[in-house]
């Protein structure tokens, strides 16, 4: 870790969320309602559910992109009220600014931050390292692969040493070879941070190889949440496919 | 040269080497050769054309008897470029524009702006620039006139309003289309309002916004040498239609070219800034050759 890594990291913990009775929607749709969830600091969490059950509504609520319509989102003890650095988002696809080359790409939340250009540009290079990228460093998004477009938004994400990193189907758009290279990378990168992380994703396999635990998404709010620690994972496949 | 300098070429653009692509490197050579001797072979056959119009004084139903012909008009303009008053009207049409076009650029990317994301200025802004919008620029000369104590202010007023609206118009759009992918990013960062601005709405907008500035520096031309030949005293508009009166109509076809000439130049200029600023668009390689 470089020294910002470190004193921006320091003392830190994962962010805990909890939702309680919360319903969310757009104009005269409601998507959710009466979702209860928490989520532990450090954690990571795997959402999944079918398309269109609200995977993303729910991670935006969390982000503070979207206000709820009842109930309450709570990160930590605060409610959440709008967007913050402290929850990192990843997006399915095209999260990064198109003009930014990928290193300023990652620079971007310390430049926000106003983290002097040096530091900056020290924890960048690292972080574009340990994503792999050191070679596409000066190269812009429309230049790299899908995958290599998402190395770059979890380093970006992560660069700023937030205390939750909530990821929307972040692997959905990749081949089955990239993606479980992904899925190595972020589990890698993962252990070294504190971070809680809500992950987002309709494989169900996937979510068996990266969560702690699992909550299922029904048709409305949160059906169940399901531990994968522990236990065999066959049965554990045969119940979430089960609650889908 | 071939195999080495092909190679090279694509080395430059960080592409791989395969003989197959240095063969077609080869054949895109060719074609453009063609190209350009396509290209400037029209210009000349034109230029044969009203020569041989002229010459013959043809009667059509257009008349060319009155006309003065490519020599006569080359041989004219040569005597023009060694005088110093052909400069100063070069110089103060290019003040006058420029002048205009600058100011007009950042209002108009600015109450784009504005307008696209504040209502309450929207609300301000909108029925007052709507309410101008349809009149042309040029209609405006005798309220210029009345309003503004020199008729030099008055001109560069006019060709501001004419690249105003094209700018404003289209950063508005530009901003309304852009995506809130870029937006929400940014925010989940930790970016305020002031950082969206200045990270997503500026740069994401630049493509639309050039579109708006290339409008804008056409009409301003026509608006600024409409407005010399109304009310100036110096300026290739003003130079020219003066040539007109005096019936020297040699004089009025140097006039004209030198107003294509700088309007090619000055839309030159626009446009390669903006495809410098928004080299990320994806763009098909080898496209606007
Ligand atoms: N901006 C919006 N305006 C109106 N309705 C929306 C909007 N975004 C999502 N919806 C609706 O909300 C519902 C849930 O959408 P959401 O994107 O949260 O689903 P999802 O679980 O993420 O699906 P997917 O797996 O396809 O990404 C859908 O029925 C969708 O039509
Ligand atoms: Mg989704």
């Amino acid at each position: 870790m470089t020294l910002t890594g470190q004193r921006v990291e320091a003392g830190r913990t994962g962010l805990s969320f909890r939702l309680d009775g919360a319903g969310f929607g757009y104009g005269n749709t409601t998507v959710l309602r009466d979702v209860a969830l928490d989520v532990a600091p450090g954690e990571v969490m795997v959402v999944v559910g079918a398309s269109g059950s609200g995977k993303s509504t729910l991670l935006r609520a969390l982000a503070g992109l979207l206000a709820a319509r009842e109930g309450r989102v709570l990160a930590g003890e605060e409610p959440v009220t709008g967007p913050g650095a402290e929850r990192a988002m990843v997006f399915q696809d095209d999260g990064l600014l198109p003009w930014r080359t990928v290193r300023r790409n990652v620079e971007l939340p310390l430049a926000i931050r106003k983290v002097s250009r040096r530091e900056r540009a020290l924890a960048a290079t690292e972080w574009i390292e340990r994503v792999g990228l050191t070679e596409a460093a000066e190269r812009l998004p429309r230049e790299l692969s899908g995958g290599m477009r998402q190395r770059v938004q979890l380093a970006r994400a992560l660069v700023g040493a937030p205390r939750a990193v909530l990821m929307d189907e972040p692997f959905g758009a990749l081949d089955a070879q990239t993606r479980a290279d992904m899925q190595r990378l972020l589990l890698d990168v993962l252990r070294d941070t504190s971070a809680t992380v809500v992950f987002v994703t309709h494989d169900v396999d996937e979510a068996l190889l990266l969560a702690d635990r699992v909550a299922v998404l029904g048709r409305t709010g949160v059906k169940t949440v399901l531990e994968t620690r522990g236990g065999p994972r066959e049965a554990l496949r045969e119940r979430i496919l089960k609650e889908l | 040269m071939t195999g080495g300098s092909a190679v090279r070429h694509r080395r430059s653009q960080g592409r791989s080497v395969s003989g197959g692509l240095a063969v077609r490197h080869r054949r895109v050579e060719g074609r453009s050769v063609l190209r350009w001797v396509t290209r400037v072979g029209c210009l000349v056959a034109a230029a044969g054309l009203w020569q041989v119009l002229t010459a013959t004084d043809a009667h059509l139903w257009l008349r060319f008897d009155r006309l003065p012909g490519p020599g006569e008009v080359a041989a004219r303009f040569a005597t023009q470029l060694t005088t110093r008053l052909y400069y100063l009207d070069l110089l103060q049409s290019l003040i006058r524009i420029l002048t205009g076009f600058a100011l007009a650029a950042v209002a108009g990317i600015t109450v784009g702006v504005l307008i696209a994301r504040s209502r309450s200025a929207g609300d301000v802004l909108l029925p007052l620039l709507e309410a101008v919008r349809p009149i042309p620029a040029i209609a405006l000369v005798p309220i210029a006139i009345l309003l503004f104590p020199t008729d030099e202010q008055g001109i560069v007023f006019i060709t501001f309003t004419a690249a105003f609206f094209p700018v404003m118009v289209s950063t508005r759009h530009a901003v309304r289309a852009l995506p809130t992918l870029w937006e929400d990013a940014v925010r989940t960062l930790g970016g305020s309002r002031r950082h969206v601005l200045w990270n997503v709405v500026l740069p994401g907008t630049l493509p639309g916004v050039f579109g708006g500035l290339s409008v804008g520096m056409g009409v301003a031309w026509i608006c600024v040498i409409s407005a010399e030949m109304i009310s100036g005293e110096f300026g290739v508009g003003y130079r020219t239609w003066h040539a007109y009166t005096i019936v020297d109509y040699p004089g009025v076809i140097v006039g004209m070219v030198t107003i294509g000439a700088l309007g090619w130049l000055t839309s030159s200029v626009v446009e390669l800034v903006g495809r410098r600023v928004t080299r990320w668009l994806p763009r098909g390689e080898g496209s606007g050759a």
